[in-house]
């Protein structure tokens, strides 16, 4: 079966004024389908810069990225959006939750995005939502939820369009210790049910729980 | 879902979104005011003078009708002429003069039209019926109420008052058969009209054929222009108008009002356009964040922008309304000090209601918030995702 | 018939002739001819100049005079003369008379008296003495034929009324809006210990600079657009009437209101905010 990831020499620059930043430096990573893989390092190493890479919302200097057998790395913007839309799921360390919408309303929007009809996409929503354990807080708004429950309601909706890949970034970054490790359960049990993941962390209970732990040191991959 | 997560956001800032719905508003009836001003004159003027089926018009030449008090010599031959014509319908011949009525204690002057009653286009009858002797008249209220007189009444006239002698002159005692609204006259014009020979002769012989104007209908068909420019060939003492030719000079006339509605509805367009930008900025950048993650999550940039311009358009659709009614309100309020211009026929208004007037006025309105909306959301759903998800904290 | 309706109809038949052809230019005769002076818009229109001999009638195709022309006159300033296309003449009073026929009538006599305070006395002598009419003073005839732009004034100031309303709306809404785009730096400094009345005063001293700018730009815009409003109109109508003027109470009326309106948005755009927790301007 061929990798879920494949990344050759991913290399990323950034200029400030008349500098130029490196923050990957030939990065090469391969994921196979449903392994856990977490990426850890100390802050400003590129671990993020990477999981941006995977996720498709920022392109690479230079190198080679596939991710589900599907070049990536030179997508126009439109070809990115799809591809983000339907095969990848993203949580942010800050959940970015839509303050206007309800938690139902946040996880029907990839879906509704997607195409998906209304009463098949409000079924869907509740059934990720049960999933997550907070189908009875469907109707609140995330100004009305915890932590928690705002982290799992974002990866309710990461899960929406059955991505390929679900990519994480500190998801336990803004959460208490108990709650975070009420996540790294969730992530666990996304990952017995055949979920690819890869998260980038600085919690060591989140990288426990990973298969395969890389880490990374001043843009690139040292184990 | 973008009508969902629009009308949301909107809610979400309530007295932002109410403030905006109100410069909306305010700008939306400015527009349609000025809309109006611009076209309603002409429209109002173009049904006065179409009001009685008249399409040409004869004054003295070098004149506009009753522009000055200058006379048509001749002009019962000239009349006689248009007649014998096969596509004229009818000529009414109207001579202007005033009439004086000394009362016990006091002089009431007025106005007084000269027509001949079968083929008159000057008036309306209210009560009572159009003279039918040499020694009958119709009036309209404002008249009467000076004379304390009624339908039926008998009066006595003179067509000439010396201030010197303190003498009247064409003197005739008039039976009050008619009560009428005159359509050319301003509300408060005192006025009266008899038969046209009635005051000739009561003017003396200076009177005697003479005309002040003469007002043409055509038989249906008829092409007007080539038959306004045959008679101007043969008839060389008078100046031959038709309706077009009339607005086109009261447009030239009433240019500064239509020039003055361009300009103020251009500002308002402007300042409306201005504002709905600066909502759209700032409700973009406010949301950056949001809107970076709803395109990490794959949300396309044409829907992100959609979104917002369903925004924009939310505001319009409730503010359209309120400022139709504000602005039907101010232009009756300005109609109203308009209407006072001394001698303006009642029925003329500055500011006219037509539906195109407000289709055109919220559709350019419509059309200006839209693309003032682009720009500012589009930029907003360009910015690099990963740079924004950086540099922005959401939720 | 006035003298007035007359002068109109000599110009009508001068018209009609221009309109059509040029005016009939008499052959030169040894008799002296009466003179005329004639307005800069005939002139122009009928390319008329001084010494030009032409006809006049007081009806169209009537036979007439033949007058030369002394003198080419600028219309003067007469807002109610605006829009009105008719030419004047001058013609001597008696020759007018014998054109007419009207013997030795006039319409109005115009009186000069030494100084305006023998106005009144003048007008009560007249009255008293002349049989049959009345004399007025200027100014009263003025007040009564200005009636039209007593009207054109009442609507400039239901526009300016409507417009200082529709700006004070756009201005709040503005500013509540732009202020509102600094909540978290509002925010921040609260939280670090700023009182409200910094922050509201730091707000509206930034607003009164806005509105101070602003001012000092609208009145160099209202000049520029009062100038071109004179040189449009004085263009299209043909007078040396000036349309509009920008006078130092028009100036300090707008400024003032300007400032006022500005320094209340703003206002009333911070006492929003920092009636608002800080947290909550945070979004938490």
């Amino acid at each position: 079966m061929s990798a879920i990831v494949e990344a050759r020499g991913l290399v990323r620059e950034y200029r400030m004024g008349d500098e130029i930043v490196p923050a990957l430096r030939g990065v090469s990573l391969t994921v196979d389908p449903g392994e856990y893989v977490a990426i850890v390092g100390p802050s400003g190493c590129g671990k993020s810069t990477l999981l941006n890479l995977l996720g498709v919302i920022d392109r690479p200097t230079s190198g080679e990225l596939s991710i589900a057998g599907e070049r990536v790395d030179r997508l126009s913007d439109g070809r990115a959006t799809e591809f983000r839309l339907r095969r990848i799921g993203f949580v942010f360390q800050r959940f970015y939750l839509m303050p206007a919408l309800t938690a139902r309303e946040n996880v029907e929007l990839p879906l509704a995005e997607a195409g998906m009809a209304g009463t098949e996409r409000r079924d869907r929503a509740l059934e990720l939502l049960d999933y997550v354990g907070l189908r009875r807080r469907e109707r609140h708004r995330p100004s009305q939820l915890s932590g928690g429950e705002q982290q799992r309601v974002a990866i309710a909706r990461a899960l929406a369009n059955r991505p390929a890949l679900l990519l994480a970034d500190e998801p336990t970054g803004e959460l208490d210790a108990r709650t975070g490790a009420e996540m790294i359960g969730l992530f666990q049990r996304l990952n017995t049910d055949g979920t690819t993941i890869v998260v980038v962390t600085h919690d060591e209970g989140l990288a426990r729980a990973a298969e395969r732990v890389v880490h990374m040191r001043d843009g690139e991959i040292v184990g | 879902m973008i009508a969902t997560l629009a009308f949301a956001s909107l809610l979400r800032h309530r007295a932002r979104t109410a403030l905006a719905i109100l410069g909306v508003a305010v700008s939306a009836a400015m527009l349609l005011d000025m809309v109006m001003l611009s076209s309603g004159m002409r429209e109002s003027f173009r049904s006065l003078l179409l009001s009685q089926g008249f399409q040409l018009r004869l004054s003295p030449k070098g004149t506009l009708p009753f522009d000055t008090e200058a006379t048509i010599r001749s002009a019962d031959s000239i009349v006689a002429i248009i007649r014998a014509r096969p596509a004229v319908a009818a000529v009414s011949p109207v001579l202007g003069g005033q009439l004086h009525f000394p009362l016990a204690a006091s002089m009431v002057n007025a106005t007084a039209l000269g027509v001949e009653p079968s083929v008159q286009g000057d008036y309306e009858l209210v009560e009572g019926r159009n003279p039918s002797a040499p020694e009958e008249l119709v009036a309209n209220d404002a008249l009467l109420r000076a004379l304390g007189r009624a339908v039926g009444d008998t009066i006595h006239a003179a067509s000439g008052y010396d201030p010197q002698l303190r003498s009247l002159s064409g003197q005739r005692v008039l039976r009050i058969v008619g009560r009428v609204r005159f359509i050319y006259l301003a509300l408060d014009q005192r006025a009266a009209a008899l038969p046209i020979g009635t005051l000739r002769a009561m003017n003396g012989p200076q009177s005697e054929g003479r005309a002040s104007l003469a007002m043409v209908r055509l038989r249906p068909g008829a092409d007007v222009e080539r038959e306004r420019a045959a008679l101007q060939r043969s008839l060389r003492t008078v100046t031959v108008i038709s309706t077009s030719e009339a607005l086109k000079q009261v447009d030239e006339r009433l240019s500064y009002f239509r020039q003055l509605a361009v300009i103020l509805g251009a500002v308002s367009l402007t300042v409306g356009f201005l504002l709905v930008t600066t909502l759209v900025t700032v409700s973009v950048n406010e949301r950056i964040g949001e809107i970076s993650v709803m395109r990490a999550i794959g949300v396309h940039r044409w829907r992100v922008v959609a979104q917002i311009l369903v925004e924009s358009t939310m505001i319009m659709l409730v503010a359209a309304p309120a400022g139709l009614a504000l602005g039907l309100v101010t232009a009756r309020w300005l109609n109203s000090i308009l209407a006072r211009f001394p001698g303006l026929p009642e029925r003329i208004d500055f500011f006219l209601f037509q539906p195109s007037a407000a289709w055109t006025a919220l559709g350019l309105l419509a059309l200006s918030g839209i693309l003032a909306g682009v720009y500012p959301s589009w930029r907003g759903a360009s910015l690099p995702i990963a740079t924004t998800l950086r540099q922005e904290a959401v939720g | 018939m006035s003298i007035r309706t007359t002068l109109l109809l000599i110009c009508i038949a001068l018209r009609a002739t221009g309109a059509q052809s040029p005016p009939s230019r008499a052959p030169r005769s040894s008799a002296g001819a009466r003179t005329i002076a004639i307005d800069s818009r005939l002139a122009s229109d009928a390319k008329l100049q001084v010494g030009d001999r032409v006809v006049i009638s007081s009806e169209p195709g009537a036979p007439g005079d033949t007058v030369v022309i002394a003198g080419i006159v600028q219309r003067s300033a007469d807002p109610a003369e605006i829009a009105r296309g008719e030419y004047r003449v001058r013609l001597h009073l008696d020759h007018l008379q014998t054109l007419l026929g009207y013997g030795d009538r006039v319409d109005r006599f115009a009186i000069r008296t030494r100084g305006d305070g023998s106005a009144p006395e003048a007008v009560a002598r007249i009255d008293a003495a002349a049989y049959g009419f009345r004399a007025h003073r200027s100014a009263d005839v003025a007040v009564e034929t200005s009636r039209t732009f007593a009207v054109v004034s009442r609507f400039h100031r239901a526009i300016g009324v409507i417009t200082i309303v529709a700006s004070a709306i756009f201005l709040l809404c503005i500013m509540l809006l732009k202020v509102d785009e600094r909540r978290r730096d509002v925010a921040a400094l609260r939280l670090i210990g700023c009182s409200a009345r910094t922050i509201v005063g730091s707000v509206v001293l930034e607003a009164a600079v806005i509105a101070v700018l602003g001012s000092l730009a609208g009145v160099a815009v209202g000049g520029a657009a009062s100038w071109i409003v004179n040189q449009h109109y004085q263009a299209v109508y043909r007078t040396p009437l000036r349309f509009s003027i920008v006078t130092g109470d028009i100036v300090v009326l707008a400024v003032a209101l300007s400032l006022v309106l500005g320094l209340a948005a703003g206002w009333l755009a911070a006492r929003r905010l920092v009636r608002t927790p800080p947290l909550a301007l945070f979004g938490r």
